[in-house]
Parts: structure tokens; C-alpha cells; sequence
């Protein structure tokens, strides 16, 4: 039988990896700590602070036995602060508000400064970059850099969307909270929407369009319309593209072997 | 026109594959092309008999295209009937794997939905499957079972959606009778009210015995 | 482009003008007069299926069966109507499986002028109904004729937008399941 759900995944699966987000919870009692599949949980011992998965810090919540420390950028005055830059900073009329910086990425302070990125190393020392989901966007932070502006993490939306329902109490405004978060929930749609009018960019070879800081949901929302789009403009645009790239041949083969050129020749779409 | 009759049954194709059960099974049309095909072939035969064997289509392009196009519309009512019965043995797949018997179930009336024209040798409460159809549906049911058999923790046509909840609130809505858990033996009688394990009622919830309550 | 694929067997159904380049007897059948032969010269709309395949001679320059034409779906007329205001013309009405037959059009015939003009009104469209797509009360006024119009490939970006945005406010708890 054909797979009965649509192409990409769909919203319930990508809340489910969100569950894997690391927050910040304060419990409320003791617990020992728990040997799981993604690594160990260390013994909650209040009124001591600790790191959990996601999943587990909303069933310690509703089972009474911790408050969850909301991440920084649940904030109503950070979310105000994105929500301006999504809407009144030229810079970011199309595009999304920068995603928080990787390990080693020079923050929007010191733009300039080269990229410096840091490893990490697996317990057989195998080194390696983290990357979101792997990076700790969500737990709780006690001061922030300053000259450092808020950012919506890769999983904002399911984080924030689950937070408000579970541990709406927890939160500083919840009420303001979940208003914003509509609100740029909105204005990056529309964003993604809008964006149409630069994929046949992505159509042709070697092509490409920036998703920088756009969201895990965001992207699961709009995968198909847009995969949709491209595919749609390629088939169109093929014969054009034959074309394209028998002149591209052609011209190798006149002005000799050009290096440069040649990554997207044995592309195959 | 040659191939048109084809062409209709790919239209039915298209329609089922938009509805959420399975139109009567289009004997007639089916068997119309079937007979175009032969008729086609009767035509090729009676094309080359003059020339015993020796056909030159240099020497003859008129015959030779003659030729073409027969073979052509054969080819083209070919792909039609393979995707019209692919379409409607695909529809039958999904149906076991959701766990509807279509055996069991009435032809819904066809007034359910203005898009189905009422069938054509077929009304009143015949099977909308063709027998072949009917054989391929218990036979695909046996096979899905037998390979289901294999896991007994794992439910391979259980939801799909990642559970939010490992245990949940049911209600009772038809007595099911006592089934069997990991935690021991549950009994479901009408309008009781239970906290389980939301993967061992699943197939009773999908199957309207039980309903959550969240 | 599968063998099995309806949309695709549905595409080849669509008609191109043709003419014969040559007497064929028995043939008059694809005009509607059947028994009779079909005369050369004789300018007939032929289902791709079968009018490409016909006119393979021609393009190998071996024997010329069948030329063919461009199809009015695809006329200067419509190109001109989409190069005004892609959104306003029907393409259900020109052709049910408009791009799919543009497709296989721009593979007969060399027409650098209508990729871009396809492409174009691909585009410009999209986005209407993306537009449409994410308005969960449905389309209203103007809307639904443009909706209506839409080709089998737009049905099914619409299609897809509209499901994965009902999903989504199904998951935030906005909308009801089914």
C-alpha cells in the first residue's frame, strides 16, 4: 500500500522531535535519575536547577513535581524585540530574524569577525559540530549577553505552542505570550507565501534559496507547497534548461575544462 | 474514435482515487475495451494477410502506418485497463491495511455522492467488486495477517501519529467483551469508564467500541 | 512520468492538430467516418498519444506520416491573455492538464518565448493560491472562479497547501480534527 501520509513529516512527528528539546525545570521534589535511551538524567534534588528533555519536564509538570523555567526568548519583551525585527527592520522585509548563533559564529555584535567553529567530541573522541536540534536553545538563561538580540530557536513554535498549553503558569505573560507568538506566526507565513517569486531560482541547476531561520514546523508546513512549486517550475523550464546545458557542454569543450563549473553538471534532479 | 473507452475508464480511475470507498467495478466498460483490442488485432491480421509474410513498410508506408496507429491504440487501451485495475487493487490495499472489511460492507448508495454515475450493468446490492477483485482482497488480508503475526508488540497497522500520552481515558460505548494487556485483563462493558494503555484499545477506539476522552 | 500514472495516461489523452502527409486506407475512423480512407492533407486533432508517436518519422526525417501543430491550449492568443494577467485566464478550460500538456509541447517544439511566459504565469499563480490555500474559511468572491480554473497540476499545489495548513492549526489546536 502507497504511505498513507503526505511527503515530509507532519506537524504531530515534528512536535515529537521538539519533545527532545533540553528546558530548564525546577522540581519540586526528589527523583533519583533515570538511565534513558538519549543519555542519563541526573537526580532532581530541589531546590537545585537541571536540564531535561522536554517530554519529561511536561510530564513532571502536569504530574505536580517541577516548574518549568521558561527559555529566554519565551520572554514577551524578546518576542516583542523579534516581532520588530520581522516587521520594521529593512533588512528583514522577506526574509526571517536571524536564528540564534552556532557555537563559535560571530553574534550580530561583532559582525565581520570570521567564524570560528567549535567542536565538540563524542565519548570515543570523535569530534563533531552540533547543530540544532543538538544545541541547548531552550533551557533557561540566567543573564544574557548584552548586544545580544533575542532569536527564535529552530523548534520556537512546538516549544512555545506546548509550553503555553502545559505550563501556562510557569510562564511571565502567558496570556501576551501566546499573542505574539501568533502574531509571528503570521508574519513569517506570510514570509514563506511570498516567497514563491524566488524559486525558480531553485528550479534550475545548481540554484538554491537561503531558509535561514526558518523554523522546524515552518518548514514542515511549507514543504509541500513549495517542493510543489519548484518541481512544478522545473518541468516547465526543462526544455530550457536542456538547452542550458548543451551550450554549457559546448563551451567546455571550446574554452577547455573550467573547475569551477562542473558541480552542478553531474547534478541529477 | 480508438482509445476512448480507455480513456473513460482512466477517468473513473481518477475519480476513485479521490473517494474514501470503491465505486462499482466497471465490467462493461472494461470488457468494451477488451473487445477494441481484439477487434484491432482482427484488423492487423486482415492488413497483412495480402502480403503473407512479406510486408515491406518501406514499400508500403500508407499500410505501414495503418499499422502503427492499430498497434498504437492497443498499446494505449493496454495501459488503460493495467492502470484502471492498479488504481482499484491500490484503493483495495489501503482498505485492509485500515481494517474495513469491503466484503462485508453494502455499495454505499450512489446518491452519496453526485460525482458516481450509477453503474452500468451493476445496482442494487451487488458487490462493487469484480470476483477476481474479491478473491485479490482475501487473499491480501490473509497475507497482510500472516505478516502482522510476526510481531506481537508492534501493531504495523496501529496510528501512525506519535502518542502524546502513553495512557489514556476511555469510554465504553459497545461491550467488547474482556481483552488481554500487558497489565492484565480488561473488561469492557458498555458506558464504563477506564485509564489504559492507549496502544492496546487503538484498534478498538478505530473500530467505534471505544471513545477517548481527553 | 510512470506507466501507471493517471494524471500522466490523462495528459496523453490530450489533442493535438495534425495533418497526414499521406493517403491512409481504413483510417477514416479517426475522423468519425469509419470504413473510409483518410486523405493526405487532412488536418485532424489527434490524442498525443498516438499524434507524436505518428509524427517520430517525421522528426528522424525518414517518412513523414503525420506534422504536427501546436495546440490551441498553447495559441499566440492565450500566451498574449497570460502575459496581460496570468490570473485571470481558465486554464481548466483551455486544457484540464494545461502544464503537464505544456510540458510535453515544449519538448515537440522549440518555443523559448513560452517558457517564460509559462513560468511566469506558474509563478504569479502559485502565489494566489497560496493565498487561497491558507484561508481557512475558503475561498470567497473572486476566489472561487480563479479556483475553479485552476489545471490539475495548481489543484494539487492547492491541494497540498491547504492540507499541510489545516494540519498545522489542527496540531496548534486552532481547527477541529475533521
Amino acid at each position: 500500500m502507497a504511505f498513507p501520509l503526505p511527503r515530509g513529516i507532519t506537524p504531530p512527528e515534528i512536535s515529537f522531535l521538539a519533545e527532545m528539546e533540553m528546558v530548564t525545570i525546577l522540581p519540586r521534589q526528589r527523583l533519583e535519575g533515570l538511565e534513558l535511551l538519549g543519555g542519563p538524567v541526573e537526580p532532581l534534588l530541589p531546590p537545585r536547577r537541571a536540564s531535561l528533555p522536554l517530554w519529561l519536564a511536561l510530564l513532571l509538570k502536569r504530574q505536580r513535581r517541577a516548574n518549568i523555567l521558561p527559555p529566554t526568548w519565551l520572554h514577551p519583551e524578546s518576542l516583542s524585540l523579534i516581532l520588530e525585527i520581522e516587521t520594521q527592520h529593512h533588512e528583514y522585509q522577506h526574509a526571517f530574524s536571524p536564528p540564534p548563533p552556532l557555537p563559535g559564529q560571530p553574534s550580530l555584535r561583532d559582525r565581520g569577525q570570521r567564524p570560528v567553529a567549535v567542536p565538540r567530541y563524542t565519548p570515543d573522541g570523535g569530534r563533531y559540530y552540533p547543530a540544532p536540534p543538538f544545541l541547548p536553545q531552550n533551557v533557561a538563561q540566567d543573564h544574557v549577553p548584552s548586544g545580544e538580540p533575542p532569536s527564535l530557536p529552530f523548534h520556537w513554535l512546538e516549544v512555545g505552542t506546548m509550553l503555553l498549553d502545559a505550563a501556562s503558569d510557569d510562564l511571565v505573560d502567558p496570556d501576551q505570550t501566546r499573542r505574539l507568538l501568533k502574531e509571528l506566526r503570521e508574519v513569517r507565513t506570510a514570509k514563506i507565501r511570498s516567497g514563491v517569486d524566488v524559486l525558480d531560482v531553485a528550479s534550475t541547476g545548481g540554484g538554491g534559496v537561503a531558509l535561514t531561520g526558518v523554523g522546524a514546523m515552518e518548514v514542515g508546513e511549507g514543504r509541500g507547497f513549495i517542493a510543489g512549486v519548484v518541481d512544478g517550475l522545473r518541468k516547465i523550464g526543462a526544455s530550457k534548461e536542456q538547452a542550458r546545458r548543451e551550450q554549457m557542454a559546448e563551451d567546455m569543450a571550446n574554452g577547455g575544462y573550467d573547475a569551477t563549473q562542473d558541480d552542478d553538471d553531474d547534478m541529477e534532479f | 474514435m480508438y482509445g476512448e473507452l480507455g480513456n473513460k475508464l482512466v477517468q473513473h480511475a481518477k475519480r476513485t482515487q479521490s473517494l474514501a470507498h470503491l465505486p462499482p467495478y466497471q465490467t462493461e466498460l472494461v470488457r468494451s475495451v477488451a473487445r477494441e483490442v481484439r477487434d484491432l488485432d482482427r484488423d492487423v491480421n486482415h492488413l497483412l494477410t495480402p502480403f503473407s509474410g512479406s510486408f515491406d513498410p518501406s514499400q508500403q508506408p500508407a499500410i505501414a502506418c495503418a499499422l502503427l496507429v492499430d498497434h498504437l491504440c492497443m498499446r494505449r487501451n493496454k495501459r488503460c485497463l493495467l492502470a484502471y485495475h492498479r488504481v482499484r487493487t491500490e484503493k483495495l490495499e489501503e482498505l485492509c491495511w485500515t481494517g474495513i472489511d469491503v466484503l462485508e460492507q453494502q455499495a454505499p448508495p450512489a446518491a452519496e455522492d453526485g460525482t458516481q454515475p450509477v453503474a452500468s450493468s451493476q445496482s442494487g446490492n451487488h458487490s462493487s467488486l469484480s470476483p477476481e477483485e474479491e478473491e485479490y482482497f482475501r487473499q491480501y488480508s490473509d497475507l497482510l495477517a500472516a505478516y502482522k503475526g510476526q510481531w506481537t508488540d508492534v501493531d504495523l497497522t496501529g496510528a501512525l501519529e506519535p502518542p502524546k500520552d502513553l495512557f489514556i481515558d476511555v469510554r465504553v460505548l459497545k461491550d467488547a467483551g474482556e481483552i488481554q494487556t500487558e497489565y492484565g485483563v480488561i473488561n469492557l462493558t458498555k458506558n464504563s469508564q477506564l485509564y489504559v494503555r492507549q496502544g492496546d484499545v487503538e484498534r478498538l477506539i478505530a473500530q467505534g467500541f471505544l471513545e477517548r476522552l481527553s | 512520468m510512470s506507466y501507471y500514472d493517471i494524471d500522466s495516461i490523462l495528459t496523453d489523452a490530450q489533442k493535438l492538430p495534425c495533418t497526414f502527409e499521406l493517403e491512409v486506407p481504413g483510417l477514416g475512423i479517426l475522423e468519425g467516418n469509419p470504413g473510409d480512407n483518410i486523405k493526405a492533407g487532412t488536418r485532424i486533432d489527434l490524442p498525443l498519444w498516438l499524434g507524436e508517436m505518428l509524427s517520430i518519422g517525421a522528426r528522424l526525417g525518414t517518412s513523414r506520416l503525420v506534422t504536427l501543430d501546436i495546440p490551441s491550449a498553447l495559441s499566440e492568443r492565450v500566451m498574449n491573455a497570460l502575459k496581460a494577467d496570468p490570473r485571470t485566464v481558465d486554464l481548466r478550460a483551455l486544457a484540464p492538464h494545461f502544464y503537464s500538456l505544456s510540458e510535453r509541447v515544449l519538448e515537440l517544439f522549440e518555443e523559448e518565448e513560452m517558457v517564460d511566459v509559462l513560468i511566469n504565469t506558474f509563478k504569479k499563480r502559485a502565489s494566489e493560491i497560496a493565498d487561497h490555500a491558507h484561508n481557512p474559511k475558503g475561498a470567497l468572491g473572486d476566489g472561487v472562479e480563479f479556483l475553479r480554473g485552476l489545471d490539475e497540476t495548481e489543484r494539487q499545489l492547492f491541494r497540498v497547501a491547504h492540507d499541510s495548513a489545516k494540519e498545522t492549526r489542527i496540531w496548534a489546536g486552532e481547527a477541529k480534527k475533521r
